[in-house]
């Protein structure tokens, strides 16, 4: 027959045996080199290891955590047909307003299209609604879809992009939450996600237009100033000054805007920014003179592009861009030496069609190559494109009608070329040149072989941690944790001898039962996780406070040893299960309600109270049981 | 070892002053919050950007500042961190697209005699930081309800009352010492503030189990009587406990960063813990008592 200790032993032993077992997986796997996980990565025996282990999260091993939030107007923009700018000011007014509050972006749109008296059917025909109300609910399931979608969309980037074990979730309504742990380079990653990898090839507008344009902008810029153009000199007769014959100057944004401020409407910018300005065209011509002619397009020396984003953005000069076109950037700036020997980057200016010739729907093979000798491209990195039949046969006329035109290869609004046509391309096969590197072109290959996404995605959140910071936290909070629990150790052990000595271990036995839980629920390990951990020392010894306390008052009134262990466990069990179990409710509405950092410190609390109450309540009885049960013991060390 | 024998200290005859002081400290802080210096919210909650960057050479807050101005962003709070020349940028929201991390980046090129290297970029957007004070105070008020309604379960309604009761007394008190040292709100405070709720709690729970069982026992004896006893006799554990809580903490309090906020925030709450459950839950559960007699008389 076994006695009820022995029982109890057994219990032990076997919890013991498998939180050693769990525990034993996470050490192996944290401590294996980075080459034999990789080496195991590809033979897969690695599986079995990150299915039970403790993972570290991203602020321990570092990485990136992106929300992102499906851009509602634009998607509704782009379901429309033909959107005009009164749809467009109603889109953009209930987005500004659901940036601002928590009503759901629907709920306001219905309400501005129902103060507007706007009928929604003139955008949304054909789909046999004719109420607002039905077009709107239409308009959310379309929304919920496009969510599923992009979900998909960015699994499949991240998924060839290369990342172990990427999170990537949906959260709330209309967001999906990235987790990228150990990446190198965040920035890369972002642009990963975030493209829209909308490809459009565009076709320029003619130079003749664009220069009217200029010349409308100079003009509206040079009345709304007061400044007398007494020294004019002569202007040269193209209006774009070529690099060779600029002067330039250095002058103030205040100089060039500070004047037109009261017409304009710009905000004035600190002074010590200086614009580079072509000293000849100032007073005459002002938005020309931001500009230059870097091979037959327009450039704009890098620390002028903030002025003439604002120029453009005005919306006395948006009145004055045709209606249908639009003005994009290059991806890159271009880097150009001046005369003076002088290198500054240009971004270039481009002035295209508002629609696409062609969409990148139709593109079936995108693949990352380096360009081929006959080419322009030779030897650079490159994405190679292929069509589908439908796709070649528009690009075949789009090409074939426009000989002689520019045509903009366009990726998310970033015009990457604009190769002039000089011949009908029959085969639906393009290229895109103008990158970086080799890593630049496989991103945009995989993006664009992932497809599409429904609507742009805006980052609302965004975490990144270095690697360098993860490690220097493992190191100190495990460093500081160990402080704590000698610190704790000692007095437990000064004030209660024995008994403080196992309370000591059973509170090392509770980290143990900790860590084996987590690996077991495959929880992630955080910073705050760790000190929720760290808590659970100062608090789990507070069992045995409340136990031992209760054994030294039976002991005072006089009960012999073993009476007064019986009483005093079981008097201060009901008192631990309160106490605890108000504790471990606080911990789950945490774990409900936080996100990420706060989750990690309740979750730790929570499995460290539980885990508590059995190595501090049965184990430690089961030791004085056992001591009691094999000698009448006289006294107690406690 | 024993440091606390039999004590009898008459912890009830001090009520009306604890009561005095503990209400003018909350009210000091709260005058603080509303009036003066408010409190310091982090991005978390209102959105914007926070880096922390450490440089290979020594550099000035003024340096740095310099350098942001050459991207417009010289309003930033630049901080000291615990690491070698290491900083953190804080950036509030504004509603300007541009990319900030990268801005910041183009201006701390031109510090030319030290590189750096960002090692945490954190950008909340103004929405998110919204949700999260929503869902904060929410996760506050449930907190609260579900341990008032298991105390009315497991005890007595009064008594789930001066739990409730000591518990915003922890709260208002840890938040007016955050306001008046101007210590940063982000999430992990949060996270203490609710821990702080669960330890306070856990030594009134701790109090009262001591009562409801003299109680019993004490049958004849007024509550006043059975309440002071029942603290003398938890005294022990309630300080002890209190103790390797606070060397916990305190250790911790060595960090850096949000863990170090984290570990204040528990050091100040850990002590006025301690205070309320005997100051202030114990004597809630007595007047609660006494106005039911005057009551029935």
């Amino acid at each position: 027959m076994f006695k009820k200790t022995n029982i109890r032993f057994i219990i032990i032993a076997i919890t013991l045996t498998l939180a050693a077992y769990m525990v034993y997986w996470t050490i192996a796997y944290h401590t294996f080199p980075p080459e034999k996980v990789e080496e195991m990565r590809t033979d897969g025996s690695l599986d079995q290891y990150e299915n039970r282990i403790v993972r570290l999260g991203l602020d321990l091993q570092g990485g990136v955590h992106v929300v992102l939030e499906l851009n509602l107007p634009k998607l509704v923009e782009t379901l429309a047909s033909n959107p005009t700018p009164q749809l467009n000011s109603i889109l953009e007014a209930a987005g500004n307003e659901y940036k601002s509050t928590d009503e759901d972006f629907f709920n306001i749109l219905s309400r501005k299209v129902a103060a507007e008296d706007f009928r929604l059917v003139r955008h949304f025909s054909g789909l046999n609604k004719f109420k607002n109300d039905e077009i709107i609910a239409y308009l959310r399931d379309e929304a919920k879809d496009a969510v599923q979608r992009a979900l998909q969309i960015i699994r499949n980037r991240v998924d060839q992009f290369g990342v172990s074990e990427p999170t990537i979730q949906k959260a709330g309504q209309y967001r999906i939450i990235v987790e990228l742990a150990g990446i190198k380079d965040p920035a890369q990653a972002r642009n990963l996600i975030q493209s829209t990898a909308l490809l459009e090839f565009i076709l320029l507008k003619d130079a003749q237009v664009t220069q009217s344009f200029i010349a409308a902008v100079d003009n509206y810029l040079k009345t709304g100033r007061q400044l007398a153009t007494k020294d004019t000199k002569p202007v040269p007769e193209d209006t774009l000054v070529t690099l060779k014959e600029s002067k330039d100057k250095a002058v103030s944004v205040n100089e060039l805007l500070g004047i037109t401020e009261a017409e304009t409407g710009l905000e004035s910018t600190p002074a010590d920014t200086t614009l580079l300005v072509d000293e000849r065209l100032f007073s005459e011509k002002p938005f020309s003179s931001l500009l230059r002619n870097v091979h037959n397009f327009i450039g704009v020396p890098e620390r002028n592009v903030y002025a003439v984003k604002k120029i453009l953005n005005n919306p006395g000069v948006q009145k004055l861009i045709p209606y249908d076109s639009k003005f994009l950037w290059s991806a890159k700036p271009e880097r150009v030496t001046t005369p003076d020997g002088k290198t500054e980057n240009y971004y270039l200016l481009y002035h295209l069609n508002r629609e696409a010739g062609i969409q990148g729907k139709y593109i079936t093979k995108a693949d990352a190559r380096y360009g081929s000798t006959q080419t322009n491209a030779a030897g650079q990195p490159i994405v190679n494109l292929s069509m589908n039949n439908e796709g070649a046969k528009i690009f075949s006329r789009l090409t074939g009608s426009n000989i002689g035109k520019f045509l903009a290869i366009v990726l998310d609004d970033k015009v990457y070329m604009s190769p002039s046509i000089r011949v009908k391309i029959p085969n639906g096969q393009a290229y895109i040149e103008g990158l970086d590197n080799m890593d630049e072109a496989k991103n945009i290959a995989i993006v664009l072989r992932a497809g599409a996404l429904p609507a742009p995605v805006d980052i609302i959140e965004e975490r990144t941690i270095g690697p360098s910071l993860g490690r220097d936290s493992i190191t100190s909070s495990v460093r500081l944790g160990i402080i704590a629990f000698i610190a704790v150790i000692i007095f437990m052990i000064i004030y209660y001898k024995g008994a403080g000595l196992l309370a000591d271990m059973a509170v090392l036995l509770n980290i143990v039962f900790v860590m084996a839980i987590l690996a077991t629920l495959g929880a992630t390990l955080t910073l705050p996780g760790i000190a929720g951990l760290i808590l659970t020392i100062g608090m789990a010894v507070d069992a045995n406070v409340l136990v031992f306390e209760r054994i030294r008052d039976e002991l005072t009134k006089g009960k012999t040893v073993r009476a007064a262990i019986d009483a005093g466990y079981s008097r201060a069990f009901r008192t631990i299960l309160d106490s605890n179990v108000t504790t471990m409710l606080t911990a789950l509405i945490l774990m409900q309600f936080g996100t990420g950092p706060v989750k990690g410190f309740a979750i730790t609390l929570f499995w460290g109270i539980l885990s508590s109450m059995f190595t501090a309540v049965f184990v430690t009885r089961t030791i004085f049981n056992y001591r009691t049960e094999h000698k009448i013991l006289q006294s107690l060390s406690i | 070892m024993k440091i606390f024998k039999e004590t009898n200290i008459q912890f009830v005859k001090y009520i009306k002053m604890a009561i005095s002081i503990s209400t003018i400290c909350i009210l000091i802080g709260i005058i603080s919050m509303v009036f003066f210096r408010g409190l310091n919210y982090g991005i978390d909650f209102t959105g914007g950007t926070l880096i922390q960057v450490q440089f290979d050479h020594n550099v000035t807050t003024a340096e740095i500042r310099n350098a942001l101005a050459t991207v417009n962003l010289e309003n930033s709070m630049i901080q000291k961190s615990v690491g070698m020349n290491e900083y953190i940028i804080r950036i509030a929201q504004d509603n300007s697209t541009e990319n900030i991390p990268a801005q910041i980046s183009t201006g701390l090129n031109t510090l030319k005699e030290t590189t750096y290297e960002i090692r945490r970029t954190e950008q909340v957007g103004p929405k998110i930081g919204k949700e999260l004070r929503t869902a904060t105070v929410w996760a506050i008020i449930w907190a609260l309800v579900v341990i008032g309604i298991y105390i009315s379960i497991r005890f007595q309604f009064r008594f789930a009352i001066g739990a409730v009761v000591a518990l915003i007394h922890d709260v208002l008190f840890t938040l007016g010492v955050f306001s008046i040292t101007h210590l940063e709100i982000s999430l992990t405070t949060i996270a203490a503030f609710l821990t702080i709720v669960g330890y306070s709690l856990n030594d009134t729970i701790v109090i009262y189990d001591r009562v409801r069982e003299n109680m019993k026992i004490m049958r004849s004896e007024n509550i006043t009587t059975i309440v002071n006893r029942s603290i003398n006799e938890t005294l022990s554990r309630t300080i002890i406990t209190a103790f390797t809580t606070f060397i916990v903490v305190l250790v911790l309090s060595f960090t850096s960063g949000e863990i170090q906020v984290f570990a204040i925030a528990m050091m100040i709450g850990v002590i006025v813990g301690t205070y309320s459950s005997i100051y202030i839950a114990g004597p809630i559960v007595i007047s609660l008592q006494s106005t039911r007699h005057a009551k029935k008389q």
